[in-house]
């Protein structure tokens, strides 16, 4: 009964989504490839034991880089590193921005005017200047990468939550709960926060593909993760100093990088679709 | 007898020949070419200085950016760069038990602004490099083993008076590091840092520093030597990175890559493709590509955690793959630059650390981690953001992990990675390449292996390098001075347990302008960095 009411989701969504169907395909592949990283690359990313600039071949389909490492096994890798840096950063940016949001704009008066400005503040810098400045304070390495995404998306995540928070707010069972005298903790966890789900979930899977594109902005201007670790942008600086003797090392991260961000932009822009009321399409 | 008359015949039309053909190449560039005047010339500097005082930085940028400004008492001849000749000084003499050395000075030479010089400025200036408490890394560490004393005589004259009798003095005082600054400059400044303090005698005058954008220098009408510099300016563009260095070559916005760091193979392949007006020449740089281990702190004030690191580093594929096949691995001196100074290339390459194939090397230098981290030991790896440093460093960071020393990479920028590594503020520098300041064996100990060796960034010390190093530098027989070079050579090699391990000489591609005339390439890669004759054909 649950399996076949499964089946008829999917089925609808195919149908009514096929864009976003396709960004599932590809988001589920990325999956995939990450998880299954070290089974899948023939060899280690960093396993520089190769002749440099080996065009594709069968033994290496994706050629060979600068240092004679499999460009296949550093793709692969990197796709862990890409998911791991945009889900992690986006969940906790997104959440904490959430929170923040949601709790200041109940809230209201000071706390909400003053947790405005500093958003003001935050949003006022230009964001790749704001993570270059980061990154330049706290140091080179995957999780500073992290550190500086999460405090990119966290205001954000603030302004858009508490505004769909000041929406709810003013709905009647908030009031009828402020009436029967639910402290306003309770409201907060029990009423609002669960009425802005839809909202946070559209955030996360739309800031996982910025996430991705920042982190390698990020390492293609070399202030991102440590280069030797396989982040598909690292791996963009080094192919453009070899542009036109091995294009592989250009083209197969840059492939990388449009492929997981369009499955990604597909995939949020339908859930957005599905979760919005005023859109159609809606799964019922 | 017919036979030989003939071939002698045809040894002589062949000779004739020859000489005929080279005089042909050569009449464009002397007899029939007079040098233009005007034009500017472009090149780059592949980082920002930040500061500019030649006696006490020792980054290629600080010469680079200064080294038209300023004059030495000598300099190596612009047309035949192997040659030390006057510049300041018009000659000089030297006392028969070769301890004294006497310059004449130039008369009426002035200051940029206007100021004469005098010998007060050359005692001025080599006081300061010589001062125990002055750090000079460049001139200073070269000249503070050989001279006791300056003494300005009189107002044209200089003695200069040795500890001993030093084959190198006369090259070190040439050297491109040694430059003489304006006694009044130095008062008024304190030192040579502010673009402003930039008052030379040199050929240009300094004229403008955008912090990481541009330098340059405008022709000094009232230089010493008349009718020179052809130029009206040269521009220093600060361009930082390999992709911008080589688009701007390819833009035709740079008119000479003669510097560090040297084009790569494929960097210089696509310049072909992208320009043909330009000569692209192969040559070494009289540089030293090595890695440092800070003796003085953890893990590697432990010799055997020294020794395991020279043990794994394959010198061959680090010279294959950084500099794509243009380098001498493992030398300690290289034969190309200082003759049979070098210890033959055959015997280097059976030293522990050098002979291939590395399986037993590998294996000891195993043994040696595990026997005091028997799960491998965590470092961090220091590199500066410069020339292909990055790349060079994931190499070596993945040879390393083969022993079980893991590293993080910790990327510096180009001024700040100095300033941590002079502090001794890092574990291990996977790779800084040193250029020599001088042509002469003596020039790498006293850079890079003595105790006092001006990047000694280990903190390194042997006394018996020392002593060796010592010894050579004053013997004055030449056969025995090999002989004690060799000695040296051999004693680090085998020991093997030094914060200095040299990787291999660097080589590379370089290209210069057709345009571009008068200007030859320095035995180092400071010198001949003034273009007092270069010039710009039409």
């Amino acid at each position: 009964m649950r399996e076949g009411r499964v089946k008829s989701v999917l089925a609808r969504f195919v149908t009514g989504q096929p864009l976003g169907a396709a960004g599932a395909v590809v988001v589920l592949a990325l999956i995939a490839v990450a998880a299954l990283a070290p089974g899948l690359a023939p060899h280690g990313p960093k396993e520089a034991t190769f002749a440099p600039y080996l065009a594709p071949s069968r033994e290496f389909p994706m050629g060979t880089d600068q240092l004679g490492r499999d460009l296949l096994s550093r793709v692969i890798w990197g796709a862990r590193l890409s998911l791991y840096v945009g889900v992690v950063s986006v969940v906790f940016g997104i959440t904490l921005g959430a929170l923040w949001g949601a709790v200041t704009g109940y809230l209201g008066g000071v706390a909400d005017a003053g947790s405005q400005r500093v958003v003001d503040s935050l949003m006022a810098l230009p964001p790749i200047i704001l993570a270059l400045s980061l990154m330049a304070a706290l140091g080179q390495s995957v999780d500073n990468v992290i550190l500086a995404l999460v405090i990119l998306l966290t205001p954000t995540a603030a302004r858009t939550i508490r505004a769909v928070a000041l929406g709810v707010a003013g709905t009647p069972f908030i009031e009828a709960a402020q009436a029967a005298g639910a402290s306003r903790t309770r409201i907060i966890f029990r009423h609002l926060i669960p009425n802005c789900m839809a909202s946070y979930i559209v955030l996360v899977t739309t800031n996982i593909s910025y996430a991705i594109v920042v982190e390698a902005s990020l390492s293609f201007i070399g202030a991102g993760a440590p280069p030797d670790e396989p982040s598909w942008g690292g791996m963009l600086t080094a192919g453009i100093q070899a542009l036109e003797t091995a294009p592989w090392m250009v083209f197969f991260p840059g492939l990388a990088i449009s492929l997981a961000v369009f499955g990604l932009n597909l995939l949020g822009d339908s859930i957005r679709d599905l979760t919005d009321p005023r859109l159609r399409g809606g799964l019922g | 007898m017919t036979s030989s008359l003939s071939r002698l015949t045809r040894l002589a039309a062949l000779g004739a020949t020859l000489l005929l053909t080279i005089g042909a190449l050569a009449l464009p560039a002397t007899a029939q070419e007079k040098p233009r005047t005007g034009g500017i010339l472009t090149w780059f500097d592949y980082g920002d200085p930040g500061r500019l005082d030649v006696h006490a930085e020792s980054p290629l940028v600080v010469q680079q950016a200064t080294a038209g400004v300023y004059s030495g008492l000598l300099h190596y001849d612009p047309d035949e760069p192997s040659k030390v000749v006057g510049d300041l000084a018009e000659r000089w003499t030297v006392s028969p038990d070769g301890k004294t050395y006497t310059f004449h000075l130039r008369k009426g030479v002035k200051w940029h602004d206007g100021q004469p010089f005098s010998s007060a400025d050359v005692k001025a200036s080599f006081d300061r490099v010589l001062n125990p408490d002055f750090k000079s890394p460049k001139c200073g560490a070269s000249l503070k083993p050989m001279v006791a004393s300056v003494e300005a005589v009189d107002a044209t004259t200089v003695e200069f008076k040795l500890k001993f009798a030093a084959a190198p003095f006369l090259p070190s005082i040439a050297s491109a590091w040694c430059r003489v600054a304006a006694k009044h400059i130095l008062t008024k400044y304190g030192d040579l840092n502010a673009p402003e303090a930039q008052i030379g005698t040199g050929p240009f005058k300094f004229k403008k520093y955008e912090r990481s954008s541009v330098i340059e220098w405008e022709k000094n009408p009232n230089y010493f030597i008349p009718g020179l510099p052809y130029l009206d300016g040269v521009k220093q563009f600060i361009l930082v990175g390999g992709p911008t260095q080589l688009a701007a070559a390819k833009a035709s916005k740079i008119m000479l890559w003669d510097v560090w760091p040297p084009m790569r193979k494929t960097q210089a392949d696509e310049l072909a493709r992208a320009r043909n007006d330009v000569d692209i020449y192969q040559a070494p740089i009289n540089t030293l590509f090595l890695v440092f281990l800070n003796a003085k702190k953890p893990p590697f004030d432990n010799p055997d955690l020294r020794r395991a690191v020279n043990l794994a580093l394959d010198r061959q594929e680090l010279v294959a793959k950084a500099l794509e096949g243009a380098g001498v691995p493992c030398a300690i001196l290289d034969p190309k630059l200082v003759g049979d100074f070098a210890l033959p290339l055959d015997e280097v390459a059976k030293a522990p650390g050098c002979r291939q194939p590395k399986e037993q090397d590998l294996a000891e230098a195993k043994k040696l981690v595990e026997k005091h981290h028997p799960n491998g030991l965590d470092i961090e790896v220091a590199v500066r953001q410069v020339g292909n440093y990055v790349d060079r460093a994931q190499l070596i960071v993945a040879q390393l992990r083969k022993i079980g020393i893991r590293g993080t990479l910790k990327t510096h920028e180009s001024a700040a990675g100095y300033a941590a590594f002079g502090k001794g503020d890092f574990t291990i520098i996977a790779t800084q390449d040193r250029a020599m300041d001088i042509s002469e064996p003596s020039a790498i100990f006293h850079i890079a292996y003595t105790t006092q060796a001006g990047s000694n960034y280990g903190q390194y010390s042997d006394p018996k390098v020392d002593e060796l190093a010592d010894r050579a530098l004053k013997e004055s027989n030449r056969e025995r001075r090999k002989q004690l070079y060799w000695e040296l050579q051999r004693y680090l090699l085998a020991k093997g347990d030094h914060a200095s391990i040299a990787v291999g000489w660097v080589e590379g591609w370089f290209f210069k302008d057709k345009k571009l005339r008068g200007y030859k390439p320095g035995l180092t890669v400071y010198d001949n960095n003034t273009f007092m004759k270069a010039w710009i054909a039409q």
